[in-house]
């Protein structure tokens, strides 16, 4: 029971940054009918400014959680500036076009690639803990910083369903959703509430990657291990669709945690694989997706 | 006396000619090409043997270059990007051999990316300098290629023997390695190491090269219980994360990391839970025993890169030097000449000693340079050298 405890804490500890990443995929996806592999690098951008600008602020004198906090600030700032920028000269053009889209997307991951390798280094980079010390949780140990990390992806899960459910921005992004002829000819502007879309989602990624970088290892390739995983959540949970993504998050943190308890790290992941080849099978447009 | 002003012009330019002709004869350029990771948890070693590399190279040009047949060579360093796997090391040698029309392979790293390499290097007659792990990649089959750093069969004996003298009591390990070449070839010769060595195998298993959750590979190991983990060819950034969630867990036994080869990434992810750690194939200059060199290059490095440099990287310093001495003892740069000299001739190492090339008892032909394996721990924070064994 003790080692269940422990795992299912993992899992959710997991799977709430899984969330995050997967909520921004779907995010673009319901609105821009677009699949996004740049997502990553957005959420990579974030981590190492992080992971660049924390302790020179924390030797500047600022107390760890002030040098945290500013840090994550201007991370976010840049890695919305990279989102928008990524927008405005490229998918603004690509928008429902999933080809043309799918092509820019890799022609970008390779430009950004290189980006950062050519600004950070390729050398990883260490964040030191902002919240030092563990908690017993029914048994499981779980560190503060985890914690932490948790309640954001739950507040930003909760911020965003609420935002969808009962505010203009949320219905209109879930009209264009549905169907964004119909909903520009009520009066919705496609074009700005596309835009507030992927700035959600780059929003969503960036705050991934600044609560990340004190639990994982920052270097430029970090997103591509959460993109990959972020994708198949919300394939598995229904492309578009946000409970799908809160879902598969958890559905994929948990196959990967127990998978790689009782078997191996390996097969863990290729049981991950292979629950996306029996969803496509037996339910091609995901769990709650609709397609 | 326009004209004779004219001749006087048009001598000159001839003589200048001829100096930048001359001048150009003799900066004949060797080309070393480097197939490494440059990016991701292993990109210290590439960015670090493109760094010792470059040098080599240099301190070479400076000291007068290479002799050979009247003629004086220089290196020229050459780094593409192997992301650590094969695909990527397919298309480096590609770059290599067949666009930049490399003869000699000053270093590559990674034994699935350098298997690639050697595939491609051997039809082509190309030298190839490796630190891969893999004991496949050697033997008389592959008369090109040598090994520039120690391996699992000249470290894994004395590095595990040396542990287990140290902590008799302990009794079980739990291994893990990356799911590739290196891993596999890794994890098969230390899990009979350890068998020799009294110590029992409690499991062995492997993960994929690029995971940043290491939380459920961390419960397993620490459900086993062992006395010993033994993380083997694991990167040190990947490991310093798995003994900082293993610390979380509240795990206390032997840390070791096979192919651990610096304190700075270990610490980078792992904070702490770095403390204690045993390596392989660590260096530090922090010591008595540095020469001046070795600390000025070494201070190069950390401005440079960040990070002190390692064994992976010494490798890449080690490789110019051997091929300089070979060139210059064969005459030739033809790669088959100097690959036929190369097991006779030594050379100074970067580890400040005149060393050559063995393994002939174990790999069937001396490819293998006689290094000293420097058995290092993680204490204060520290990279500290507590053993120097002689293979």
């Amino acid at each position: 029971m003790q080692t269940f405890i422990q795992l299912s804490a993992t899992a959710l500890q997991i799977g709430a940054v899984y969330v995050l990443f997967s909520l921004g995929l779907t995010l673009i996806f319901g609105v821009m009918r677009i699949v996004n592999f740049v997502h990553g690098h957005i959420f990579s951008v974030a981590a190492l400014v992080v992971a660049y600008l924390l302790p020179a602020l924390a030797t500047g004198g600022l107390s760890a959680p002030a040098a945290y906090v500013l840090a994550s600030l201007v991370a976010i700032t840049a890695a919305l500036s990279v989102g928008a920028l990524l927008y405005i000269f490229g998918f603004r053009y690509f928008q429902r076009d999933l080809v043309g889209s799918f092509i820019l997307s890799i022609g970008l991951v390779l430009l950004l690639d290189g980006v950062l390798l050519h600004v950070f280094g390729g050398a990883v980079r260490g964040v030191p803990e902002i919240f030092p010390g563990r908690v017993s949780i029914g048994g499981a140990q779980v560190t503060v910083q985890r914690l932490f990390l948790c309640a954001v992806a739950v507040l930003m899960a909760v911020s965003l369903y609420l935002t969808l459910g009962h505010s203009r921005l949320g219905k209109a992004l879930r009209a264009v959703s549905y169907d964004h002829e119909a909903a520009m000819m009520v009066g919705v502007p496609y074009a700005r509430i596309a835009f507030f879309g992927f700035m959600i989602a780059s929003l969503l990624a960036a705050i991934a990657g600044a609560l990340l970088a004190p639990v994982t290892i920052v270097s430029p390739v970090i997103g591509t291990d959460y993109l990959i995983k972020g994708f198949i959540a919300v394939i598995i949970g229904g492309l578009g669709s946000v409970p799908g993504a809160i879902l598969g998050s958890i559905f994929v943190a948990s196959i990967e945690t127990f998978g790689s308890y009782y078997l191996d790290s390996s097969y863990a992941t290729l049981a991950i694989f292979g629950l996306v080849i029996i969803v496509l099978l037996f339910c091609p447009k995901g769990v709650l997706g609709r397609g | 006396m326009m004209m004779k002003g004219q001749s006087k012009s048009g001598a000159a330019v001839l003589a200048l000619a001829g100096l930048i002709a001359g001048a150009a004869q003799a900066e004949e350029v060797i080309k070393l090409g480097l197939s490494v990771p440059l990016s991701g948890a292993a990109a210290v070693w590439g960015k670090g043997a493109e760094f010792l590399c470059n040098t080599a190279a240099r301190e070479i040009r400076e000291g007068g270059g290479v002799s050979v047949g009247g003629e004086i060579y220089n290196f020229e360093c050459l780094s593409y990007d192997n992301k650590y796997n094969a695909a990527e090391g397919t298309k480096v040698a590609q770059a290599l051999l067949n666009r930049e029309g490399v003869k000699f392979i000053g270093g590559s790293v990674g034994t699935a990316p350098v298997q690639a390499l050697q595939a491609l290097a051997e039809r082509q007659d190309a030298l190839v300098f490796t630190v891969a792990w893999g004991a496949s990649i050697k033997g008389v089959d592959h008369p090109m290629t040598f090994t520039q750093m120690n391996t699992p069969g000249e470290i894994l004996p004395l590095l595990i023997a040396y542990i287990a003298k140290q902590y008799p009591e302990a009794k079980s390990v739990a291994m893990l390695n990356p799911n590739d070449a290196t891993g596999k070839e890794t994890e098969a010769l230390a899990g009979d190491v350890w068998g020799r060595n009294g110590v029992e195998i409690a499991a062995s298993d492997f993960y994929e090269r690029g995971t940043t959750e290491f939380q459920p590979i961390a419960a397993r190991l620490e459900s086993l219980k062992p006395a010993i983990i033994d993380l083997g060819a694991t990167p040190p950034a990947d490991a310093g994360a798995i003994f900082k969630e293993l610390d979380v867990l509240g795990w206390k036994g032997v840390k070791v990391v096979e192919v651990g080869t610096g304190a700075d990434g270990l610490k980078a992810t792992g904070g702490d839970a770095a403390e204690g750690v045993y390596m392989g194939a660590g260096v530090t200059f922090d010591g008595d025993n540095a020469t001046d060199h070795q600390k000025a290059v070494n201070e190069q490095a950390k401005a440079q890169l960040g990070e002190s440099l390692n064994a992976v990287q010494i490798g890449f310093y080690d490789s110019v030097y051997a091929l300089k001495a070979a060139m210059e003892k064969a005459d030739s740069v033809d790669p088959k000449t100097v690959a036929d000299v190369l097991p006779q001739v030594s050379f100074k190492s970067f580890y400040g000693e005149e060393v050559g090339f063995y393994g002939k008892e174990l790999y069937g032909r001396n490819q293998q340079m006689r290094l000293p394996i420097i058995v290092t721990k993680v204490i204060g924070g520290k990279l500290v050298e507590v053993a120097r064994l002689t293979p």
